[in-house]
């Protein structure tokens, strides 16, 4: 079995002299809830439409479920669901005969899926509401039960959470949770809304000026938008030494330029003035730091240059 | 493939655009023939008559107009929409969306061409009595090449209909083009030699003499059964290779 759900290898996308997406590497496994993190215009909408299809690379490949032909990529479209740019649906259309409309295409046989969907998303109630009477949380909504028709085995969502009120989010949060942790669907995941993002993904990519700068897993990011104690001594390894002797903990780092990343303590910065200085250490920066995402993801864009 | 063709087929029958001119054109079919019991001067006409002047001097016109204002709502609309997005990733290959889509909107167009032959020949039937009707032969052959016609017209809308990424875009120039496409066509076949037989021998000229049927012999019949055939096959053709080319947005 393909561990890999999705690969690009170098896939890149030209329109006339701007080059929207260049040499992409990227990689999702089977079980991640990939989110994919980018600026308006940094390329992540294209991207999304080179692996569903819906434009042609102008080099490199895409790689689904270990397929990378043409006609082998279209089969293996049929194992995911999507929202590209905003819900699919048909407005003249119900909800359960947008979902009808597409379980034909999809060629899903029995009836019983679109009542199913619907519950699962929380609109069997409006099952007969005409789509174009739908408020925008409703819609995005319906277009995640379209995504989920057939069990597909990996979700591709873009912007899934966009206009949803909190209550909607936090549902919506769950709801993909539920699918991951439960039925193993594999999510990619594009959203504006990076505080929510972080509470969802468990891996991460940063797409900039069409270029992929930094995949990480959530393990990766929790250390490096880690809350921790800057400190700079005049004699660093010292300091360091003082730290795991008189403090007893090594859950630490010295940087390059001698700042010492401290983790713990945080709640007791009296303490480590006062052991760093004891020891006749003259203190010169001592603040607590870290980031979150997005003042992660502002200071990975900040000075990646132009094309 | 058949998933595809139910799904198109599930569309059209929720299309209101459909919907709407399905009714419009029975209401008229239906509403259209009373007007000649005002005509007070010449009679009653016999239903063979009503057939041949009012329903099948108007075809053409419902042929090419009709069907354009179904192909901006039925075929254009799924990119502004963007339900084609979906359909596209769904896991089936744009050749065979292409030809599912264009076989339903094909489908409409035939039975948008075939309500009045349908309606206005059975409302004048009931309206000025069952003396005087059409030959059978004559009603079926004519009907057979308005279907006919009427799917040939729909393929080369079609492929408008996938160029344009907006229904009004595509209503517009749907309507533009078959409003004025024959004065062009006469010039450039009087104009240019070798395009006057190809031009002579298109559904643009032909579709005028399907009310001639009965005067043709063998060969021009096989002629005017053959070119709808070749344009359908033909901009299928086109339409499937724009439509695979077609980045969708």
């Amino acid at each position: 079995m393909n561990e890999y759900v999705l690969k690009t290898n170098d896939l890149s996308k030209k329109y006339k002299d701007n080059l929207a997406v260049s040499k992409v590497n990227l990689s999702i496994k089977q079980g991640d809830i990939y989110g994919f993190i980018g600026q308006n215009g940094a390329g992540k909408s294209t991207l999304i439409r080179l692996i569903c299809g819906l434009a042609k690379p102008t080099n490199g490949s895409v790689e689904l479920f270990g397929q990378s032909s043409e006609s082998d990529l279209i089969q293996a479209r049929k194992r995911i669901g999507t929202i590209i740019e905003g819900p699919a649906l048909y407005p003249n259309m119900t909800a359960a005969e947008n979902l009808e409309a597409h379980r034909l295409l999809k060629g899903i046989p029995g009836k019983d899926c679109v009542e199913k969907t619907l519950t699962l998303v929380g609109l069997q109630e409006t099952r007969k509401k005409k789509a174009k009477n739908f408020s925008l949380g409703m819609k995005q909504r319906l277009g995640i039960a379209i995504a989920l028709l057939g069990d597909p085995e990996f979700l591709i969502l873009d912007e899934p959470i966009n206009g949803l009120d909190p209550m909607g989010v936090v549902e919506i949060r769950g709801l993909l949770k539920k699918l991951n942790q439960e039925h193993g669907i594999t999510i990619l995941i594009s959203s504006h809304i990076l505080s929510e993002l972080h509470l969802l993904a468990t891996h991460y990519g940063i797409i900039h000026n069409g270029k992929l700068i930094e995949q990480l897993s959530l393990k990766e990011l929790n250390k490096k938008c880690q809350q921790y104690l800057h400190i700079k001594v005049n004699a660093p390894n010292k300091a360091a030494a003082v730290i795991e002797s008189h403090l007893k903990t090594k859950n630490f780092e010295v940087m390059p330029d001698g700042a010492i990343k401290l983790f713990d303590f945080l709640d007791a910065p009296g303490e480590i003035s006062q052991t760093l200085t004891s020891q006749n250490l003259i203190i010169e920066e001592f603040m607590p730091m870290g980031e979150d995402l997005e003042s992660y993801f502002s200071t990975r864009v900040k000075g990646v240059p132009h094309e | 493939m058949s998933n595809l063709i139910k799904s198109e087929w599930f569309k059209l029958t929720k299309d209101q655009s459909f919907r709407v001119l399905t009714l419009l054109l029975i209401s008229v079919a239906v509403l259209f023939p009373l007007l000649e019991f005002d005509n007070t001067d010449t009679g009653l006409p016999t239903v063979s008559e009503y057939h041949l002047n009012n329903v099948l001097g108007i075809h053409t016109d419902i042929i090419k107009l009709i069907p354009s204002i179904l192909a901006g709502f039925f075929i254009t609309s799924e990119y502004s929409m963007g339900t084609m997005k979906s359909i596209v990733s769904s896991g089936n290959s744009r050749g065979r969306i292409y030809f599912a889509k264009l076989s339903m909107f094909s489908v409409g167009a035939v039975i948008l061409s075939l309500l009045l032959p349908l309606f206005m020949t059975g409302a004048s039937t009931v309206y000025f009595g069952f003396a005087g009707m059409p030959d059978l032969a004559f009603y079926l052959q004519t009907s057979g090449l308005i279907a006919l016609y009427g799917a040939a017209f729909a393929s080369i809308m079609a492929i408008f209909a996938t160029i344009f990424s907006d229904s009004g875009k595509t209503i517009g120039f749907l309507l533009f083009m078959f409003l004025l496409v024959d004065w062009p066509l006469q010039v450039l076949a009087a104009k240019v030699s070798f395009l006057e037989p190809i031009i002579n021998h298109s559904v643009f000229r032909l579709i005028y003499d399907i009310v001639n049927i009965s005067q043709l012999d063998g060969k021009e019949v096989f002629i005017m059964v053959l070119i709808p055939v070749i344009t359908f096959i033909t901009s299928g053709i086109i339409g499937s290779y724009i439509f695979h080319k077609k980045e969708i947005k």
